[in-house]
């Protein structure tokens, strides 16, 4: 049998989201209906970064009219056991965290009680008139003072606050470096920043009878919160049931297990009334994880033509106050030290990589994880070589990257790369941003009319679709990696498509249908996406790391063959053909080479649920309901290179984005104008990053950026026309060919940015090797070079 | 993100209004626009008792030319003032400071008074109120007083309005068509507060300064007139010398802090590069 429609995979199908949501029509968390009797819920948070809590006097808030219940840490940790991350790595400390805190609060924000009321407005005067008292203690912020051995101790089961230390060597390090014509070694510091979605977290816990609970809330995991509520509440699991309505923005920040989602859960049981708690700004701000407050220490040795003979790396994360779950304080420690290797033939190196504890907010994923630095860092160092030599940094790449002919590879780390395109994408990019050309005007000085104009290339593998092994590798050993599908023909032959992802905006119901209507054979309008609910369609690892198009289109194509075999025999039976010889197209069936011949999926569903008089073929089942899951390897590498072109103003340091191009490789494209979103609203977050956001502490552990006034977002008038080209080179390596999109646009722009400036300001004796690249400090620069 | 409890009221003149805020004094808060009290109260950092809005009050919604001065009532809006051809003609370096000011969607809401009134240290309006020897009429129970702009201004967040006072409305001086005027400024970012800026105009007379003056906003805890540069102006032919004169001159009067977006030094040299462009009306954002 076989499918002969035209595809609707690769199609700028128009997004179904768009309609309702542009028209104010979506449905968060807050626009729920809230059922009757539905409490609100505010939390206490610490100004302080470390203290021992004397005394909490909840009276006063108790005793305001509307104020239901005031619960302190250790209330809740009666009813919820400790929170953990689940890291399986030699030598990693491992640590819990309650949800309110008991006795000590360990970062600016922390929640160390909640107040229960019939408003918003009253649980927020409730807190106002709850009576912590404090006693600071000395706190530590900064990474590299964590380690000091007179620094407070964050974690009482963290010793010397390191969470963990990883190490890595090839053999011949050493070597490489002795034989080494020059050694290029820089320091690259990186901004904590934190996602700031447009809808901050929230969460809605209806109690149903006789005992189950249905909680609604703004995440990107569904499943692993389910597992964490049934796990750390200590419920059945099969009495809850976890829905995600629309969301607006996870970016990784909402694949997170949060404090305020167990106790908003754990108070519904108790009180089994319907419990709803909406985040605000402030709060996302604070306790919303971070990520980005990382330090790389960088070493090449080089050949005299540029060629790396060995890496050296040592990367420092701040993990926060806690290990977050569930990804835990390690995921930029060993995602930094495992990806830095990018495109580029790195055959001896060597890392360590370190995560530490410290009294700030926790640390996990953000968009891009870790790549955005470490690619700053080895896109930095590649720039430093053809500085050093005088080569051009794109043929320093060129001489670097591992060519297309040579894939499959395997870098340095164990990590496959089945296709790519490192070599052409850096071509192209090239091509379309007229580097030559720019390369030429520069020869007249790169100051020209008041501005220093520059050039900068980030070239990058992007990490997505990671199957089990994949979290393994980096002591993840209660990270599925499956993602699962359910295709369902309906009595109707309509098609409803249950994945075991959730979307936050990435256009699911769009893509998953044009996954499904191929492999099918159906008509993409007959097909509905159905997903974020834990009781529509099996379990899965959800929707993170750039996974969904991977994971999810593979178990839908999976999924879809099987409902089309079961087609095929229905039909092959009522065509009196064989199920070899049917055909599929849009929706239809019939035998090859006789178009009359032919069943329409309504008329052969009607035999599968026996609505009407035809037989099943002998030992089928009723309906058609086929489920697969899909596990992808290790992990699925897209590609892609981004060039930047920049004009510092000489005068004030403002930077300016001249020109901007992104050539992007995700293997097969599902939908172009999906995966150029994808690329835009990436970009945009990594202009945001490179040049404007930074979450800053005190150095007592104080929020200085509690605000948007403070912690500056990148907007529309920030983000310059560009222009993206695709490659496509599928994956060989997993089902349907996809690789995921979801970060490179993010992770390619940082690293574009800092290098296209640190090109502008290249004739001066400056050093570029931090963000975010705001003009104070860019000023500053100049002036200190004379400039 | 919710306010603290407080009593709203609506009067719908300004009479009413003023007997309102006798009645209440320093427990009321006047609303006009909102756009910055309303964060404010969400924040709980602002608290008052009673909000009484003027936004019913439409003989407050007016922008005239009384004598020699541009009046703008308290009810307009920011985007009605940046588009009023009347501002434009009789105000230029008004309707040049307020495409500066929040954002198009702010604009339309908050008021131009209510920003004068707030006295932000980074806004804008306050310095183009310096620049323009702008006039508060304040008006309250007792009657009027009109305050000249170098007396308004106190220090950040702080103006001379009395409780029972309610800035009724700005008087702007009107500016001679040959004078020329400019806003300059800098930010981190397209659509955040600027971490410095300057308001100024001038005018000339067969090639020589006869006028000049010059406002500084977000390089000091209040908006600040840079005399010392106007004076270094005056009497020159604005070359380059006398601009070099203005820029040394700007940058030794100003004081400014450092904060988490930019250091003193800087906002110390940019008062000083923001002068020069304006002087030269370089077209830079």
């Amino acid at each position: 049998m076989s499918v002969d429609q035209n595809g609707a995979v690769g199609q700028s199908v128009l997004r179904r989201e768009d309609d309702y949501l542009l028209r104010g029509q979506g449905r968060f968390v807050d626009d729920l209906p809230t059922p009757l009797n539905t409490l609100h819920l505010a939390f206490v948070l610490s100004p302080y970064a470390h203290a021992r809590i004397t005394s909490i006097d909840t009276s006063e808030a108790m005793a305001l009219d509307g104020v239901v219940d005031v619960l302190t840490g250790a209330d809740l940790a009666a009813m919820v056991k400790p929170i953990a991350a689940q890291i399986e790595l030699p030598g990693y400390s491992f640590n819990t965290r309650d949800v309110l805190a008991v006795d000590e609060v360990r970062f600016a924000g922390e929640a160390v009680a909640v107040v229960v009321a019939e408003s918003q407005y009253l649980a927020e005067d409730g807190i106002e008139l709850v009576e912590v008292d404090y006693e600071p203690l000395a706190a530590v912020t900064d990474i590299h003072e964590a380690t000091d051995p007179a620094a407070p101790q964050v974690n009482p089961t963290v010793p010397g606050n390191v969470y963990f230390e990883g190490r890595f060597a090839t053999d011949n390090v050493a070597a490489g470096f002795d034989a080494a014509a020059h050694v290029i070694a820089e320091d690259f510091n990186s901004n904590r920043v934190t996602a700031v979605p447009i809808e901050p977290r929230g969460c809605l816990a209806v109690p149903e009878q006789p005992a189950n609970l249905v909680f609604y809330s703004s995440t990107q995991i569904h499943h692993l919160l389910r597992t964490a509520l049934a796990e750390f509440l200590d419920v059945a699991e099969s009495t809850l049931r976890v829905v995600v309505p629309d969301v607006g923005g996870g970016f990784g920040i909402k694949a997170a297990l949060y404090p305020e989602e167990f106790v908003c859960a754990a108070l519904a049981l108790r009180l089994r009334r319907p419990v709803k708690w909406i985040q605000d700004r402030y709060g996302a701000l604070l306790t919303d994880v971070h990520a980005r407050d990382n330090h790389y220490r960088v070493e090449a040795a080089i050949d005299d033509d540029g060629i790396v003979l060995a890496l050296r790396a040592e990367i420092r994360t701040n993990g926060g106050a806690y290990s977050a779950l569930p990804f835990g304080c390690t995921l930029e420690t060993t995602g930094g030290a495992r990806m830095i290797v990018g495109p580029y033939r790195i055959t001896e190196y060597e890392y360590t990589a370190t995560a530490v504890a410290t009294h700030t907010a926790p640390v996990l994923a953000y968009r891009g994880v870790a790549q955005p630095v470490c690619f700053m860092a080895i896109e930095g160092i590649m720039d430093r070589i053809a500085r050093r030599l005088g080569l051009d940094p794109a043929e320093v790449r060129l001489r670097n990257m591992v060519p297309t002919a040579e894939l499959p590879w395997t870098n340095i780390v164990g990590v496959r790369y089945d296709t790519g395109s490192f070599v052409e994408s850096l071509e192209m990019a090239m091509e379309m941003v007229n580097y030559d050309e720019f390369r030429a005007s520069q020869a007249q000085g790169r100051l020209v009319d008041g501005k220093y104009r520059g050039i900068g290339i980030c070239s990058f593998t992007e990490v997505s679709g990671t199957g089990a092994p994949g979290w393994r590798a980096r002591g993840l050993t209660r990270l599925p990696g499956f993602d699962s599908g359910t295709v369902k023909v309906e009595p109707t032959g309509k098609v409803t498509a249950f994945v075991s992802h959730a979307h936050s905006g990435q256009g699911h119901f769009t893509t998953f249908a044009q996954v499904v209507a191929d492999a099918l054979g159906a008509r993409l309008e007959d097909v509905t996406v159905v997903e974020g609910d834990t009781a529509a369609g099996p379990y899965g690892t959800n929707t993170f790391a750039s996974r969904s198009a991977v994971t999810g289109g593979g178990a839908l194509i999976r999924a879809s063959e099987k409902a089309r075999l079961k087609l095929a025999r229905i039909a092959a039976f009522m065509l009196e053909s064989t199920p070899e010889d049917i055909v599929v197209a849009d929706g239809q069936m019939h035998v090859a080479g006789v178009p009359s011949r032919a069943l329409s999926f309504q008329e052969v569903a009607e035999t599968a649920y026996a609505m009407n008089t035809s037989d099943l073929p002998e030992g089928e089942s009723f309906g058609v309901e086929e489920t697969d899951f899909y596990d992808p390897p290790l992990v699925t590498m897209a590609n892609a290179t981004h060039i930047a072109q920049v004009a510092v103003d000489a005068a004030d340091g403002t930077v300016d984005i001249e020109g901007y191009v992104v050539v992007h490789d995700c293997g097969r494209v599902i939908n172009p104008m999906i995966v150029d979103g994808q690329v835009m609203g990436g970009v945009a977050q990594g202009i945001g990053e490179a040049l404007m956001e930074e979450f800053v502490y005190d150095p007592d552990g104080g929020v200085r950026t509690a605000t948007l006034m403070d912690y500056l977002l990148p907007s529309s008038v920030d983000v310059p026309n560009y222009q993206i080209a695709h490659i496509e080179s599928p994956s060989i390596d997993t089902v349907g060919g996809f690789k995921g999109v979801g970060e490179g646009g993010l992770i390619g722009a940082v690293a574009a940015l800092v290098n296209a400036v640190a090109d502008a300001l290249s004739d001066l004796d400056v050093n570029v090797n931090t963000k975010p690249l705001r003009p104070a400090l860019l000023s500053r620069l100049i002036r200190e070079a004379g400039g | 993100m919710k306010p603290a409890p407080f009593s709203f009221v609506a009067p719908e003149s300004l009479d009413e209004v003023v007997r309102t805020l006798a009645e209440h004094g320093d427990d009321a808060q006047i609303l006009a626009g909102g756009q910055s009290l309303v964060p404010l109260m969400n924040l709980r950092l602002a608290r008052p008792e009673v909000v009484v809005s003027i936004n019913r009050c439409h003989e407050l919604d007016y922008i005239r030319l009384v004598d020699d001065r541009l009046v703008i009532g308290a009810l307009v809006r920011q985007i009605d003032a940046e588009t009023s051809p009347l501002v434009q003609a009789e105000c230029p370096l008004l309707a040049k400071a307020l495409p500066h000011v929040g954002l198009p969607a702010t604009r339309n809401r908050g008021t131009v008074c209510g920003s004068l009134a707030h006295c932000d240290p980074l806004a804008e309006l306050p310095a183009a109120a310096l620049a323009l020897e702008a006039e508060m009429v304040l008006t309250s129970a007792a009657g009027e007083r009109r305050v000249p702009a170098h007396d308004f201004f106190v220090a950040e967040m702080t103006t001379c309005i009395e409780p029972g006072e309610v800035v009724s409305a700005v008087t702007f001086a009107r500016q001679d068509p040959s004078e020329r005027s400019a806003v300059r400024e800098v930010s981190n970012g397209g659509h955040v507060f600027p971490v410095g800026g300057v308001a100024l105009r001038w005018a000339s007379s067969d090639g020589i300064c006869t006028m000049a003056r010059i406002a500084a906003f977000g390089v000091g805890s209040v908006a600040q007139r840079l005399r010392d540069a106007e004076r270094a102006l005056v009497g020159s032919d604005v070359g380059p010398a006398a601009i070099a004169a203005a820029v040394a001159a700007a940058r030794s009067e100003v004081d400014p802090t450092g904060d988490i977006h930019a250091d003193a030094d800087y906002r110390r040299h940019l008062v000083g590069v923001l002068l020069e462009r304006g002087l030269l009306e370089e077209e830079r954002p």
